[in-house]
C-alpha cells in the first residue's frame, strides 16, 4: 500500500515511465551486446575450429606422407635385401659347383699331366731346390725356405673365381 | 702409388678407361701367389716380412693365419728383401709362426662401375647387405690421381640441398669441396644426412650420393641406415660404413674407395655424384695412429707432417674434367676438438677446401636446425654456382643483402645487450628483428623437410620486408619491386 500523498502517483508516472523506458533500452543494449558477443565468440570458435581442423589435416597429411614413405622404404628394403640374398645364394651355388668340379679333375685321364706342369711350374717360380708334394685335396704344395706355394686344386679353383669375379653377375644379370 | 693395373686413357691422363666386358683377367696359374712365412716382427698394426722378393710398395695383401679368418694389409716399406705392412685389423693374437702373407701383385682396388649402387658395404667396400661382394667393372686401385689440372673444369650449376642455410647463403656448386665444420655433440651428422638424402642437380643427369661414414657409433649407422633408405632403395646411394669398432687403418681405405666409386660413377658414367665423408676428424686420427706406429716424426699435435698433402689426396678428388658429363662433389664433415679451429685437421682442410659451413654451438643452443653461423660460413664458389640462369636471378644480391643485415643486426644486438632495446634506434630494432626472422624462418627447418629453392628465396625476401627499404641498398630498385612483399613495393618506408 503506497504511503505517498493522493496525487503524486501520477506526477511519479512520468518518472516512472521514464525509469522504465532506461531500464528497456539497457536490456535491450545488453542483449544486443549479449548477441553480438556470442556471434563473434562463435565465429572466432568456428575460426579455430577450422584451424584446428586444417592443422590436424596436414600433420595427419605428413604423418601419413612419412608414414608411407618410411613403410615404401621398408618394403624396398626388404625387397633388395631378398634380391641381394638370392643373388649370394647364387654365387655359394657357383663356388661350390667349380670346387666340386676342381675335385672331379683327379679322376680326369689328364691328371697327371697337369700335376706334372704343376710341379714344373713350382720349379720355375721356387727355384729347383723347392720340395713339391702332391697334396691330398689334389694338386701340389710347393716349400722352398719360407716361401711356400698352393697349388692345390681348391686353391687353384678359389683363385679362378677370384680373377673371374666379374662375370658371376652374368648369373643373374640374363635373368 | 705404386704400378697399377688399369687401363690409362690416353686422351684423359688420371682417368682410367672402363672395361665394359667386366674383369677378365689372365687365367689363374699366370698370377702365381707365393706364399711368405718369414714374419720377423709383429709392432702393433705392423708386420715385418723376411725373405720375400719382388714385392711393390702399396702392394695389396692377404695374411692367412691357421684357424683364424684372413686378414688383409698393405706394404709400407720394402728394404732389401724385408718388408713392412701394415695389417687392417691388426695383429692381435698373431705371433711370428703360422703367418702365410700373400702378395696380390698391385694396389688395392676396387671393381668401378654401376654394381655399387643401392649396396651398403663396409669400411673396406666388403658387404654388409648380405649380398654378394660388388664385382662390375675393371679393378680401379683406390689410391686414385688428383684430377690433372690441364683437364679440370671450374665447378659450375648448384647442387641444391634443400636446406635453406646452404641454399641460399653458402650454396654448393658441382664439382666443389665445401667442408662442414663442428663441434662435438652438434648436429652435424643429422645434416650431413640430410644433405645426402634431398641433393640434386638441376642438370638431368643421374643424381648418385657415395656417403662414407668413418669411426661412427652402431646408433649413428643405424641412424644414417635409416635415414638414407629411400634413396638406397631407388638405387642412387653406396653406403661405406666404418665403425667406431672397426680397424683404424680400415679408416684410411674408407675415403678413398668412396672416391674411387664415385670417380667410376661421374667419369664412366656420366652422373652428378656428391660425396658426404663424416667424420674426417676420425680419419685423420686414424693416419695419426698408424704414422705412430711407424715411428714418424710427429708435426702439430701428434699429427704426421704429411697431412696436409693426405688430405689434398682425397680433397683434390673432385671437380669436373673436360670432355666428361660429371662431377664429384664433396661434403667433408669435420668435428674440431673443443671448437678450435686452429686445430691441425680443420686448418689443413681450410687450405685447401673452397669455403666452409660451420655450424655454432651457440645457435644449436637457441634451438636453430642446422645451427650454421652465416657469418663465419662461406661459399667460395657460389658465383659459380647461383644467379641467373643458375639458380635464380636475384640469388646473389639478396644472399649478400642478407649476409651484411646478418652482420649489422650482430652489432646491433651487441648494443642492445649494453643500453637495452628501448635505447635503440628503430632501424637498429628493425634488424633485430629481422635477425630473429632470419633465424626462425629462414635458416631453421625440419630435419627432414625439403625446400624448394623457391621457398627459400620466399623466405628470404620476407625477412628482408622487415628492414626500411632504404636500408637494401645492394638490391636493385627491379628486384625490389618485383620480389619485396608487401604494399607499395613491400618494406617498410
Amino acid at each position: 500500500m503506497s504511503k505517498l500523498p493522493s496525487g503524486s502517483e501520477a506526477s511519479l508516472e512520468s518518472v516512472r515511465y521514464a525509469l522504465r523506458r532506461r531500464a528497456d533500452t539497457e536490456a535491450g543494449r545488453l542483449a544486443e551486446d549479449a548477441r553480438a558477443q556470442s556471434e563473434s565468440i562463435l565465429a572466432a570458435a568456428g575460426a579455430e575450429a577450422e584451424e584446428i581442423r586444417k592443422t590436424a589435416e596436414r600433420q595427419g597429411r605428413e604423418a601419413a606422407r612419412t608414414e608411407a614413405a618410411g613403410r615404401s622404404a621398408r618394403i624396398r628394403r626388404q625387397a633388395r635385401r631378398t634380391v641381394l640374398a638370392q643373388q649370394e645364394a647364387l654365387r655359394a651355388e657357383l663356388i661350390q659347383q667349380v670346387q666340386h668340379q676342381a675335385q672331379e679333375l683327379r679322376s680326369d685321364p689328364r691328371y697327371p699331366r697337369m700335376l706334372r706342369i704343376l710341379t714344373e711350374r713350382a720349379d720355375s717360380i721356387l727355384g729347383p731346390m723347392a720340395s713339391v708334394t702332391e697334396s691330398y685335396k689334389g694338386g701340389v704344395n710347393a716349400t722352398a725356405g719360407s716361401r711356400h706355394l698352393d697349388f692345390s686344386l681348391p686353391a687353384l679353383a678359389e683363385q679362378a673365381l677370384a680373377n673371374r669375379a666379374g662375370e658371376v653377375p652374368l648369373l643373374w644379370a640374363a635373368e | 702409388m705404386a704400378a697399377h693395373d688399369g687401363t690409362q686413357n690416353p686422351v684423359l691422363p688420371g682417368v682410367p678407361v672402363p672395361d665394359p666386358a667386366g674383369s677378365r683377367s689372365e687365367p689363374a696359374l699366370s698370377v702365381p701367389r707365393v706364399g711368405y712365412s718369414d714374419v720377423r716382427e709383429l709392432r702393433g698394426p705392423l708386420l715385418v716380412l723376411g725373405d720375400a722378393d719382388g714385392v711393390g710398395w702399396d702392394e695389396f695383401a692377404t695374411v692367412a693365419v691357421a684357424g683364424q679368418p684372413e686378414r688383409h694389409g698393405l706394404v709400407l716399406e720394402v728394404d732389401g728383401d724385408e718388408t713392412t705392412l701394415q695389417v687392417f685389423e691388426g695383429t692381435e693374437g698373431l705371433s711370428l709362426g703360422g703367418i702365410e702373407v700373400r702378395f696380390s701383385g698391385r694396389p688395392l682396388a676396387v671393381p668401378s662401375g654401376p654394381g655399387w649402387l643401392g649396396r651398403v658395404c663396409n669400411g673396406r667396400g666388403e658387404p654388409l647387405d648380405g649380398g654378394p661382394p660388388v664385382t662390375g667393372g675393371a679393378p680401379t686401385p683406390v689410391g686414385g690421381w688428383p684430377l690433372n689440372p690441364v683437364y679440370r673444369e671450374p665447378p659450375q650449376d648448384p647442387v641444391l640441398t634443400g636446406i635453406s642455410a646452404i641454399d641460399a647463403l653458402t650454396t654448393l656448386v658441382r664439382g666443389q669441396k665445401l667442408p662442414i665444420f663442428s663441434v662435438p655433440g652438434l648436429p652435424h651428422l643429422t645434416l650431413a644426412t640430410q644433405i645426402a638424402a634431398q641433393a640434386t642437380t638441376s642438370s638431368g643427369r643421374a643424381f648418385r650420393v657415395v656417403f662414407a661414414a668413418m669411426g661412427m657409433t652402431h646408433a649413428d649407422i643405424a641412424y644414417i641406415r635409416d635415414r638414407l633408405e629411400e634413396r638406397s632403395a631407388a638405387g642412387e646411394l653406396v653406403l661405406l660404413l666404418n665403425a667406431a669398432d672397426d680397424p683404424v687403418i680400415e679408416r684410411i681405405l674408407t675415403p678413398r674407395i668412396a672416391l674411387t666409386v664415385a670417380e667410376s660413377l661421374a667419369y664412366d658414367h656420366g652422373s652428378d655424384v656428391l660425396v658426404v665423408m663424416s667424420d674426417m676428424t676420425s680419419y685423420a686420427e686414424a693416419v695419426r695412429e698408424v704414422s705412430a706406429a711407424r715411428r714418424e716424426i710427429p708435426a702439430r699435435r701428434g699429427y704426421p707432417g704429411y697431412l696436409y698433402s693426405d688430405l689434398a689426396t682425397l680433397y683434390e678428388r673432385c671437380g669436373r674434367v673436360q670432355g666428361r658429363e660429371g662431377s664429384v662433389t664433396i661434403v667433408p664433415v669435420l668435428t674440431m676438438p673443443a671448437g678450435d679451429i686452429t686445430h691441425p685437421v680443420p686448418d689443413l682442410t681450410g687450405y685447401i677446401t673452397e669455403g666452409q659451413v660451420v655450424l655454432d654451438p651457440d645457435i644449436d643452443a637457441r634451438g636453430i636446425y642446422p645451427p650454421v653461423d652465416e657469418l663465419s660460413s662461406l661459399s667460395r664458389l657460389m658465383r659459380s654456382g647461383a644467379g641467373k640462369g643458375r639458380t635464380r636471378e636475384d640469388h646473389l644480391d639478396v644472399a649478400a643483402q642478407i649476409l651484411s643485415a646478418m652482420a649489422r643486426a650482430r652489432s646491433a644486438a651487441e648494443l642492445a645487450e649494453l643500453v637495452g632495446t628501448a635505447a635503440l634506434s628503430e632501424t637498429d630494432n628493425a634488424y633485430i628483428e629481422f635477425r630473429d626472422v632470419v633465424e626462425h624462418d629462414l635458416l631453421n627447418q625440419g630435419r627432414d623437410e625439403l625446400r624448394t629453392f623457391e621457398q627459400t628465396m620466399t623466405r628470404a625476401w620476407q625477412a628482408l620486408s622487415l628492414l626500411p627499404r632504404r636500408e637494401l641498398n645492394m638490391l636493385s630498385a627491379e628486384f625490389l619491386d618485383k620480389y619485396l612483399p608487401g604494399p607499395v613495393g613491400g618494406a617498410r618506408l
